[in-house]
């Protein structure tokens, strides 16, 4: 996936951060618990933080984190390269878990009101904030900026506040069929910003 | 592109729900140009993760490597259907969850509720019981519970290989005077009788087969005997499954 992105020195680093994670996620689908902790330090930080992001609740974050991460550990042999990044793979299971975490323990009434008490644009300010320097976080900020509000938003609020398309057009007054359509616009675009490519 | 294919960014943002999955891996297993697609998107998705990282809480890198150093590893290569690349993050919680959830199934068949029904008409509660544990040990089984009202549980665990499922209703509240829960299996938009409880319990285990390609199963409250009009009455639970 890296050889589409914008060339340049920065580049290299990219492919070799990149490049890693897979590499030592095939070291542990072979038992490898030196790889695997060579692998928790990478990873970690973001599962951790998006989990949190998701369930708001620093404690039911370390829980869940910890389950993503032995998942990770026993489930390492499953992951096929051909289908997606090592990293991309980690990070769909933390979401995953996250989400059905939030989904099951509130009633999505509460959720919903909860969230519209709060402005729709307040993930991505956040995201702003905790951003630090790091090459593919301005990449992925850089990108963001380029979508529309409506597909920004419809993004920012299923993926960082673990919401259905249908609480996302609740939140944002806006029609069913136009929130899929943003949503699956918006990450093409994003997709294509960040030269996203899979196989 | 079809309609279902709207869903391809709600379904990467993992901002479906589980009905909605269910039916878009159904579409995602007959478009190739679809998945990849889909695995692009995910892909794309995944990269929002780099904006949210935030320092892990103290020890748990040692907690976490404590756990891994007594946890087997999966075996590589476990048929999944195709085109399915990203059902990894449940198949764990799935697992975990079938050791407890077995255990409370084998015992309520144990107690004499199996009520098997359709065309697996069972004489001999050994052989229930029998048919009960082979759908539970399958290969490919997998559980799904969902709390219905305020005590009661409707547990599905199935197996697509066997085309078979065993549904457990616990504590439901009683049906009503002659009345009584129907199971329903659902594929696609269609809804399919799977059999009928016995009336005036809210409690009863079941085999039920046709489970191979369905979506969900249904539980709905019906007359005695089961729906007049052939179409669920008064749905009480739809449970997606993978």
């Amino acid at each position: 996936m890296e050889s589409q992105l914008q060339g340049g020195p920065v580049e290299a680093g990219r492919a070799s951060v990149m490049a890693e994670p897979d590499a030592l996620l095939r070291a542990v689908a072979r038992g490898d618990e030196a790889a695997f902790a060579r692998l928790y330090d990478l990873v970690a930080g973001r599962v951790f933080g998006l989990v949190k992001r998701v369930l708001r609740d620093p404690a039911q974050a370390e829980e869940v984190t910890q389950e993503v991460l032995v998942e990770v550990w026993r489930t390492a042999t499953r992951y096929d390269p051909a289908r997606g990044s090592a990293t991309s793979w980690i990070f769909t299971i933390a979401h995953r878990r996250a989400v059905d975490r939030v989904r099951s323990e509130q009633a999505s009434a509460d959720r919903t009101q909860r969230l519209a008490a709060e402005s729709a644009t307040t993930p991505f300010d956040h995201v702003v904030e905790a951003a630090t320097a790091r090459v593919e976080q301005q990449q992925v900020r850089r990108c963001l900026k380029t979508l529309t509000e409506l597909q920004r938003e419809a993004l920012t609020l299923a993926y960082y506040g673990g919401y259905t398309y249908r609480e996302v057009a609740q939140l944002l007054g806006a029609a069913l069929p136009t929130v899929k359509t943003r949503m699956r616009d918006g990450l093409i675009r994003l997709r294509d910003c960040l030269g996203v490519s899979v196989g | 592109m079809n309609e279902a294919h709207t869903l391809a960014g709600a379904y990467a943002l993992n901002a479906v729900d589980d009905i909605e999955r269910a039916r878009f891996r159904r579409h995602l297993d007959q478009c190739e140009t679809c998945a990849l697609e889909v695995a692009e998107l995910t892909e794309t998705a995944a990269r929002m993760a780099d904006l949210t990282w935030d320092e892990p809480p103290p020890g748990m890198k040692d907690a976490v490597l404590a756990r891994i150093a007594q946890t087997a590893q999966a075996r590589p290569g476990r048929p999944e259907r195709a085109g399915r690349a990203r059902a990894a993050g449940a198949s764990g919680w799935r697992r975990w969850t079938m050791t407890a959830v077995a255990a409370s199934v084998l015992a309520a068949a144990v107690g004499g509720t199996v009520y098997a029904v359709q065309e697996q008409r069972i004489e001999r509660e050994q052989d229930r019981l029998a048919q009960v544990e082979a759908i539970i040990n399958a290969p490919d089984a997998s559980v799904r519970s969902e709390p219905i009202g305020d005590t009661g549980t409707v547990t599905v665990i199935g197996s697509r290989q066997r085309d078979e499922a065993v549904v457990m209703l616990d504590g439901l509240p009683e049906p009503g005077a002659d009345r009584a829960y129907e199971l329903w299996l659902g594929v696609g938009d269609e809804l399919t009788s799977a059999g009928v409880l016995a009336a005036d319990v809210g409690d009863g285990t079941a085999v039920i087969t046709g489970y191979g390609e369905a979506d969900a199963i249904g539980v709905s409250r019906e007359p005695a005997g089961g729906s007049p009009t052939g179409a669920p009455t008064e749905v009480v639970a739809l449970i997606a499954v993978d």
